[in-house]
């Protein structure tokens, strides 16, 4: 992969990729080897991009494929599952950021299914349910409704969680 | 709650360091690690498969009466597994600590020695099974006579004038010859054939992620 495919094409949607890897992943390691995975395949499969949506869509899309296949994997070898809701406090990752509510927010989501994974974090980073029907694969009439029953979910999560210390 | 999940995410990441991108140096090592532990798994249990063949074709050619079929393929599959198995322990003598890419370079290369010896190896396994199969039907006892005599005797009322070598008819020696120089001549072949049904999609995967760190050092 060169220099200049990783600035020009990678670099700017990489927060987007971080964010999505975080999301599948318990410990740094694994981040790491999921966003390293990541960029791997859009590199090399690059070439499959037919320009008939935003290059940001297919990136979005190679990264949740990413992801999920690397779980699949996992599952299939039976190895530790990278993305297994474990405690909070098992976490390793779960101070990866300075917000502790971000914090939280992340160790809530690790407890979705991985498509309302998927699915939450383009809807947090503003993209229309459109464009999120188009990234994983589905009618875009249903994301709405979707949506409401995963920040339904994940807020029931934050407020037990909160419940708890207070 | 405060704060809506979408207050959260948005306020959280604005001075946050956690979204720099991990360094990609290390892109290789977790992909070439798998692919060199699988091929190593594999290459064991299947070692490890000859040996309990060879001795399931030994018991089973005691049984069935072929015991100079079943004695020859025993020590066979055993000098094979004994060669490879030498073989996989100079691979373990491969630097580990090496950079992905010459510890790639140094499987690849211990991969096709590994290949070109047992390529020439199968020149001389393959028609020995042959051999000790011919010799094995042979010698297996029929009554109170062997297979082969049997069929001597046979082929020689019907052609009285038939040359035999060691009470073995010339024909038979020279279709025999033949056989055993065709498998030498293919032996290789039939080898690589052998190896790209067991071994074949790890090594495709290897050839490819060799192909991309080349590439990627270009």
């Amino acid at each position: 992969m060169s220099s200049d495919f990783y600035t020009s094409k990678i670099v700017p949607y990489a927060a987007i990729i971080i964010k999505i890897c975080r999301a599948y992943t318990n410990s740094k390691e694994d981040f790491e080897d999921y966003y390293q995975e990541v960029c791997l395949q859009i590199w090399r499969s690059h070439h499959n991009f037919k320009k008939a949506s935003e290059w940001s869509t297919w990136v979005y899309r190679v990264t949740l494929n990413v992801c999920m296949t690397l779980l699949k994997k996992k599952k299939n070898n039976k190895q530790h599952f990278a993305s297994d809701y474990v405690r909070p406090e098992l976490v390793e990752d779960s101070h990866a950021f300075e917000d502790e509510q971000l914090n939280q927010l992340y160790d809530a989501i690790r407890q979705l299914s991985e498509i309302d994974r998927g699915v939450i974090m383009l809807y947090l980073e503003e993209k229309s349910y459109q464009e999120i029907a188009e990234i994983i694969g589905t009618n875009p009439n249903n994301i709405g409704v979707r949506i409401q029953r995963i920040k339904a979910r994940l807020k029931k999560i934050l407020d037990k969680k909160n419940g708890e210390f207070n | 709650m405060e704060n809506s999940i979408e207050t959260i995410w948005k306020n959280g990441f604005l001075k946050d360091s956690a979204l720099v991108a991990p360094k990609l140096n290390n892109l290789y090592n977790q992909k070439s690690k798998h692919i060199v532990d699988k091929f190593q798994r594999m290459f064991k249990m299947n070692l490890i498969l000859i040996v309990f063949g060879s001795f399931i074709v030994l018991i089973a050619s005691f049984m069935v009466g072929l015991p100079y079929t079943g004695v020859p393929m025993f020590i066979g599959m055993n000098v094979l597994v004994f060669l490879n198995k030498k073989l996989f322990n100079s691979l373990k003598l491969v630097d580990k600590c090496k950079n992905t890419y010459d510890y790639l370079k140094a499987f690849d290369s211990w991969l096709k020695s590994q290949i070109n010896i047992n390529k020439k190896f199968a020149r001389f396994f393959y028609p020995f099974v042959f051999l000790s199969m011919i010799t094995g039907f042979w010698m297996k006892k029929s009554g109170s006579q062997r297979i082969g005599d049997h069929a001597v005797q046979k082929l020689l009322l019907t052609y009285p004038d038939l040359q035999l070598v060691g009470g073995v008819p010339v024909v038979g020696v020279l279709g025999a010859l033949l056989i055993v120089g065709i498998l030498a001549l293919l032996a290789g072949r039939i080898y690589e054939w052998d190896l790209k049904i067991i071994y074949g999609r790890i090594f495709k995967k290897f050839d490819e992620l060799l192909a991309d760190i080349k590439e990627l050092r270009a």
